[in-house]
C-alpha cells in the first residue's frame, strides 16, 4: 500500500539501513532484518543493490590471492553428493534427474508413497466399481514442482508425474532445451493433468543429442510469454548417450 | 575475462552446468579469496569462508540478475556479506539499527526509483567531496568489514560520532551520485 507522499526521511532512512548493510557495519541480527525485508520490499531490495553496485569499485583496495588447491575438490564434495552420481551412473538415464533438488524430491515422495500403500492397504483408497483413477499430490513446501500420483485401479498401473505445486497463482512447469550457449528452445509444457507425454516437434526432434541441456522451469500458467524462458529453473540436467 | 563473460558462466552455472561452475571458480576465486582474507584476517577461516561462498554461489546462481549488478559485483558482494556475517558472528556488535530506525516497518517511500540508471559518477569522484577523514572511514568500512565500534576505536571519536560520520557521508554519495545520474 502506498501512502500519497511520504517525508523525504523515509527515503533517506532507508538510504542510510541500505548503504550501512552493504558498507557492513551493522550488528548481525540487523543484517539478518535487512535481508528479511529484502525478501518482502523489492523497493528496498533494489535500493540495496543500487549501493552494492555503487560501491563496487572499492573492490580494486582487494588483491588477489590463489587459494589452496585443496579448496575446490572440497566445494565440488560437497556440491554434488557422490551417492547420486554413483546411481546415475548405473541408470545411465541422463543428467535431467542429477539434481538435488529431484533427489530430495524423490526421498519425499517415496515417503509419502509409502504412506498411500499404507492407505491401499487399509482401504482407504479401496478399488472403487466406477474405475476412475485415484489422483493426490504430493507435495513438500519447499519445492516448486510437486509430484501428481495417478492410480488407475483396473490396469493396477500407478503413473507418478511432476507437474508445478500449487502456488497462489497457478503455475505451469515448461521443458526447454538448450543447445551450448543457445537461448533455450521450448517444448512444451509438462501436463497438468498427470499423465500424457511431450511430443517433440520434428524440427526439434534433430537438436536432441547427447550434450544438450534440458531444463524445467517455472512458467506463468498456461506457459512462458512469447517463447521466452521467465521463471526460474527447477531442475536441469545435460543429456547423455545410453 | 570480461563481466560479461562471469556473467555468462553465471548463467550455465544455474542449469547446473559442472565445467561452468569450474572455470567460473577458476577464473573468481582469487578474488574472493583475497576479500575472505583481508576481512577476516586469518587464512584459515578464510579457505573456510571461501567453501560456503561458492557453495552459495551455485545455489543462488539462478537468482543472479543481469543488469542488476555487475556481475563480478554480485560475486564479491556474496563473499563480503559471508565474511562479513563470519567476523560479526564472532564478535558481536551492539545493535545499531535501533536507536535511530526501525527497519522491520517498510517505509512506502515515494516512486523514487531505485533501477540502475547507468553507472553514474564512479564511487571516486563522489568521495572526494567527503572530509577526508570520513572518506577514509567509509573506505575503511566497506573493505575491512569494520564495525561502528572499530570504527570508532580507530579513529578515536565516540561511537555516535562514527555513526553520524557514516550516515551523512552515506546520504552526501547518494546525492552525489543521484545528481550526476539526472544530468
Amino acid at each position: 500500500m502506498m501512502t500519497p507522499s511520504s517525508e523525504s526521511g523515509d527515503y533517506k532512512r532507508d538510504e542510510v539501513i541500505a548503504g550501512e548493510y552493504v558498507l557492513g557495519v551493522l550488528a548481525l541480527e540487523d543484517r539478518r532484518k535487512v535481508e528479511a525485508r529484502m525478501a518482502i520490499d523489492t523497493n528496498f531490495a533494489a535500493i540495496v543493490h543500487r549501493w552494492e553496485d555503487n560501491l563496487s569499485g572499492f573492490n580494486d583496495a582487494y588483491e588477489d590471492i590463489a587459494p589452496p588447491t585443496r579448496v575446490f575438490p572440497a566445494i565440488e564434495q560437497r556440491i554434488y553428493p557422490p551417492t547420486a552420481a554413483e546411481s546415475l551412473d548405473v541408470a545411465a538415464s541422463g543428467g535431467f534427474w542429477n539434481s538435488l533438488l529431484f533427489w530430495r524430491s524423490l526421498a519425499f515422495a517415496s515417503v509419502l508413497v509409502a504412506v498411500g500403500a499404507g492407505f491401499v492397504g487399509s482401504g482407504l483408497l479401496t478399488p472403487r466399481p466406477s474405475g476412475k483413477p485415484i489422483v493426490a499430490e504430493l507435495t513438500s513446501k519447499e519445492n516448486a514442482i510437486s509430484l501428481l500420483a495417478r492410480y488407475d485401479n483396473r490396469t493396477g498401473r500407478l503413473k507418478v508425474t511432476p507437474i508445478a505445486a500449487r502456488q497462489q497463482e497457478p503455475k505451469s512447469l515448461e521443458l526447454w532445451l538448450i543447445e551450448g550457449d543457445e537461448a533455450p528452445q521450448s517444448l512444451g509444457l509438462l501436463p497438468q493433468g498427470g499423465e500424457g507425454e511431450i511430443r517433440v516437434s520434428p524440427d526439434m526432434q534433430a537438436k536432441f543429442s547427447a550434450g544438450a541441456v534440458l531444463a524445467v522451469s517455472l512458467e506463468p500458467f498456461g506457459g512462458a510469454p512469447n517463447g521466452v524462458a521467465t521463471g526460474p529453473i527447477v531442475v536441469s540436467g545435460t543429456a547423455r548417450g545410453f | 575475462m570480461t563481466n560479461d563473460d562471469i556473467a555468462s558462466l553465471i548463467g550455465r552455472v544455474s542449469l547446473r552446468d559442472r565445467s561452468a561452475f569450474s572455470a567460473l571458480y577458476t577464473n573468481t576465486s582469487a578474488k574472493l579469496y583475497g576479500i575472505c582474507v583481508r576481512i577476516l584476517k586469518d587464512r584459515g577461516e578464510a579457505e573456510e569462508a571461501l567453501q560456503e561462498v561458492y557453495i552459495k554461489v551455485w545455489r543462488r546462481a539462478e537468482r543472479y540478475v543481469e543488469g542488476q549488478t555487475s556481475a563480478m559485483a554480485w560475486l564479491a558482494a556474496i563473499a563480503r556479506n559471508h565474511a562479513i556475517d563470519v567476523i560479526r558472528a564472532r564478535k558481536p556488535a551492539s545493535s545499531d539499527i535501533d536507536a535511530a530506525f526501525d527497519i522491520a516497518d517498510p517505509a512506502p517511500g515515494p516512486e523514487r526509483s531505485a533501477l540502475m540508471q547507468g553507472e553514474g559518477r564512479r564511487i571516486d569522484a563522489c568521495m572526494e567531496q567527503l572530509e577526508a577523514e570520513r572518506a577514509s572511514a567509509v573506505r575503511k568500512a566497506y573493505v575491512d568489514g569494520e564495525s561502528y565500534q572499530d570504527l570508532a576505536e580507530l579513529y578515536g571519536v565516540p561511537l555516535n560520532t562514527m555513526r553520524t560520520w557514516l550516515r551523512r557521508s552515506l546520504l552526501k554519495l547518494r546525492e552525489c551520485m543521484d545528481n550526476d545520474d539526472s544530468e
